[in-house]
């Protein structure tokens, strides 16, 4: 008898459906297994022998052949036992398994069905491709859950399953989870309240929150520049429900969804060792790459401080993922893409020894080594930065005064109301806008343009500069509420841009 | 005042004719805002007087002391602690080049070929000092090889002068512990040329401010330019709380005054531009 039984694949955030056919035909018994399956997928076969003698079944004792579909697909991880195990025995008991549904776990030995990677990513897909069923490992439940449409069997071990399929003791699916909106207001862990001073680096972080633009912080050793970067997801707005599931989805492939609250909607925050290779920063890996920091970063926040230390090499790799708010990487498994459109801050000290610049200590560098130093940040990454502000040591008095500075709440709701009129205007922030639509949405009275002109020849600005200023100028605007650009905004945003010659 | 020939000296250039009174200008590599437009300035006034300025082709002070001098339409000789042929730092070279082409010379007592190092340099600055009738010292912190100039002027019996700065400042240090102990103080090149002897018509009311400062009427309308020092860079935050205005709107103001050549930006803040049409960015 042939049964066969759906299942999916991942490659990024994409899935590919598996066929698993099974054939029990009478003579010698053996148990056969085609398809391109890799090490981990052959390793399926003594899995799904144990976990089925396991569960109080015989294993037929057939010529059992699965071939695994479409064969020129080559399969990897443990997602297949469940679905191969499921189709031998539907197989040996000329069983047919319920239309249009899909099956994705590990077995154990002793029958358990395990976690697997994915299974929010692959539940939706299955879903985009017309499923209504899905059986996942118990433990996964929860993450497919938020799926809409979809009906979610958590399986618990593989008698269960058969006996669910049988008829004789249906299993029920698990309650559609809706995103408990609750905890919406959670506060995060970082607030401007504790931050002491930083009058111009807080602000410089409200524009970049409002307007999506990245930011480079210098100042010496312990002025706060972690303390500040830590602060930005708390003046973010909430994840909405697809920003959440994406960033739920990318945890979801790594397997680092907690059980307990698959979906936060609080952004993400990740801070990467400046030792960090390029693929994982980027992604990468053997096989099909899997997701780096900049894609766990998705809708959140990328921090990178001692921007200096980092490889030169994985810096610049940074450039085309800023641009396009994804990046796609090629592997011997084939190419995958994944989302990577993340704030960036990051953090350097002005010279190697941290000091330059200190009114009260003074800087141990030589000229060349400053130069050196500077050279080593500036350049394309650079260039791609819209806001760059001084942050200084604040003064010891003032530390051990109570900090005065505004909340991250208020601020917050600042930058939501701002965050609003850019979508209401352009359907995006304005970091994202190109110039001919900068153009178009963004457009300038004839006098801030003429001090945005005069700038751009007294210091010598690239397009790319004049546009970015232009950017962050239309984002004060929004900060102020103003519909049109006035000469202030374009001021203060030439004040976020240091020097090359400044040290 | 006997001039003891410095033997075997090479060089790039004329050594100019006819031969004025030479002063030497050294400071700091890494000099203020505030230093770097004093030896500009100064160097400025003294080659329009006809002094032959005198310094090491260094970054910063010696830099902007040469280029003081060629903007003055005087000449200039670049006393060089590497071969003549090798110019150091290598973005000097066009600075170099002008040097030669305005008449002046770039002279060295090291082989061809010399590269930079660390040993060499205190011996150009004797060279510096024996070829100087006067040492300035702009601004030297503590241990600075302009310091060396200074001692090697004083061995060699020539004037050494000095010109104070802020007191907050550690540049500063080198150049009023000489100044305590007996040199020059210098306000402006009327200063040098007296100490030189050099009998001019002197001199207008000694308080008149220095050229430029005209601008300085202008400047004081705006509130933020009396928060700012010339020497000591300020923040926009601490700006900001001190006139009590949101740093949004201060940063957008201290744009406008940097536009307008009034303030500029210098490491990790804001300080007063001391010349119009300030940055040189």
């Amino acid at each position: 008898m042939l049964a066969t039984v759906d299942s999916c694949l991942l490659a990024g955030m994409e899935g590919r459906l598996v066929e698993v056919q099974a054939d029990a035909a009478n003579g010698e018994p053996r148990f056969l297994l085609v398809g391109l399956a890799s090490a981990s997928v052959k390793e399926a076969r003594d899995r799904v022998r144990s976990a089925i003698r396991n569960s109080g079944m015989p294993f037929p004792q057939r010529r059992l052949t699965v071939n695994l579909a479409p064969p020129e697909m080559r399969k990897e991880g443990s997602a297949l036992d469940l679905p191969i195990a499921v189709a031998v025995l539907l197989a040996h008991q000329g069983l047919k398994p319920p239309p249009r549904s899909a099956f994705l776990g590990e077995l154990a030995l002793d029958g358990t069905v395990r976690h697997v990677d994915g299974v929010l990513v692959a539940a939706r897909w299955l879903h985009r491709r017309g499923y209504e069923r899905v059986f996942v490992p118990h433990a996964d439940a929860a993450e497919a859950s938020f799926v809409d449409g979809i009906d979610v069997i958590p399986c618990a071990d593989l008698s269960s399953v058969m006996r669910h399929l049988a008829g004789v003791e249906p299993i029920p699916s698990v309650v559609a989870h809706s995103p408990d909106e609750a905890q919406v207001a959670r506060t995060t862990e970082h607030d401007l309240a504790e931050v002491h001073g930083q009058e111009e680096a807080r602000r410089a972080l409200e524009i970049a929150a409002a307007g999506g633009h990245h930011v480079l912080m210098s100042g010496p050793p312990g002025a706060g520049k972690t303390m500040l970067a830590r602060c930005l997801p708390g003046i973010l707005p909430p994840l909405e429900l697809g920003e959440a599931l994406e960033v739920a989805q990318v945890r979801s492939l790594l397997g680092e969804l907690p059980a307990g609250r698959p979906v936060d909607w609080v952004r993400p925050f990740r801070a990467p060792h400046h030792g960090v290779s390029m693929a994982g920063l980027i992604g990468g890996g053997s096989g099909l790459a899997s997701p780096g920091e900049i894609s766990r970063a998705h809708h959140g926040v990328l921090f990178l401080d001692e921007l200096a230390e980092f490889q030169s090499t994985v810096l610049q790799a940074l450039r085309q993922p800023m641009e396009a708010g994804r990046v796609t990487i090629t592997r011997s498994g084939g190419s995958v893409a994944y989302p990577a459109r993340f704030t960036l801050v990051a953090a350097t000290n002005p010279c190697p020894c941290g000091w330059a610049g200190d009114p009260r200590r003074a800087c141990r560098c030589t000229p060349a080594a400053i130069d050196a130093y500077q050279r080593k940040l500036s350049g394309p990454l650079l260039d791609r930065i819209d806001l760059k502000v001084n942050v200084r040591r604040v003064p010891p008095a003032l530390l051990a005064s109570e900090p005065v500075g505004e909340a991250s709440e208020p601020v917050r709701a600042r930058v939501i109301a701002a965050r609003r009129r850019q979508q209401g205007r352009q359907g995006c922030l304005n970091a994202m806008l190109k110039p001919a639509r900068l153009r178009a949405q963004a457009s300038l009275e004839p006098g801030p343009r003429r001090t945005l002109e005069r700038w751009a020849e007294q210091q010598g600005l690239s397009a790319r500069g004049f546009h970015r200023a232009w950017r962050v100028a239309r984002t004060a605007a929004d900060l102020d509420g103003s519909d049109s650009i006035d000469d202030r905004h374009v001021l203060e945003a030439l004040g976020y841009r240091l020097h090359d010659a400044a040290a | 005042m006997p001039r003891p020939e410095v033997a075997g000296l090479r060089s790039r250039g004329r050594w100019p004719q006819p031969a004025g009174p030479r002063v030497a200008l050294v400071g700091s590599r890494r000099p203020s805002p505030y230093g770097e437009a004093v030896a500009e300035q100064l160097a400025c006034d003294l080659a329009t007087a006809g002094v032959i300025v005198i310094s090491g082709l260094a970054l910063g002070i010696d830099a902007a002391a040469h280029r003081g001098a060629l903007n003055g339409g005087g000449t200039t000789v670049a006393v060089m602690g590497t071969g003549v042929d090798l110019v150091y730092p290598a973005a000097h070279s066009r600075l170099a080049e002008d040097i030669i082409a305005s008449g002046g010379a770039l002279v060295s007592q090291f082989a061809d070929g010399t590269q930079p190092r660390r040993g060499n340099f205190p011996a150009r600055n004797w060279t510096m000092a024996a070829l100087a009738d006067a040492v300035v010292v702009v601004e030297a912190a503590e241990g600075s090889g302009a310091l060396i100039t200074a001692q090697a002027a004083l061995d060699l019996d020539r004037e050494v002068l000095a010109v104070p700065g802020s007191i907050f400042s550690p540049l500063s240090v080198g150049a009023h512990g000489l100044i305590r102990d007996g040199a020059g103080l210098v306000q402006n090149a009327r200063d040098v040329l007296a100490a030189l002897g050099e009998r001019l018509e002197v001199l207008d009311d000694p308080l008149r401010p220095p050229p430029g400062a005209g601008f300085e009427l202008a400047r004081a309308r705006d509130g933020l330019l009396v928060h700012l020092s010339e020497a000591l860079a300020v923040d926009a935050a601490e700006l900001a709380r001190k006139v009590r205005l949101p740093v949004a709107e201060v940063v957008g103001r201290l744009t406008s005054l940097e536009l307008e050549g009034a303030v500029r930006r210098h490491a990790g803040g804001y300080v007063r531009a001391l010349r119009r049409g300030g940055g040189r960015a």
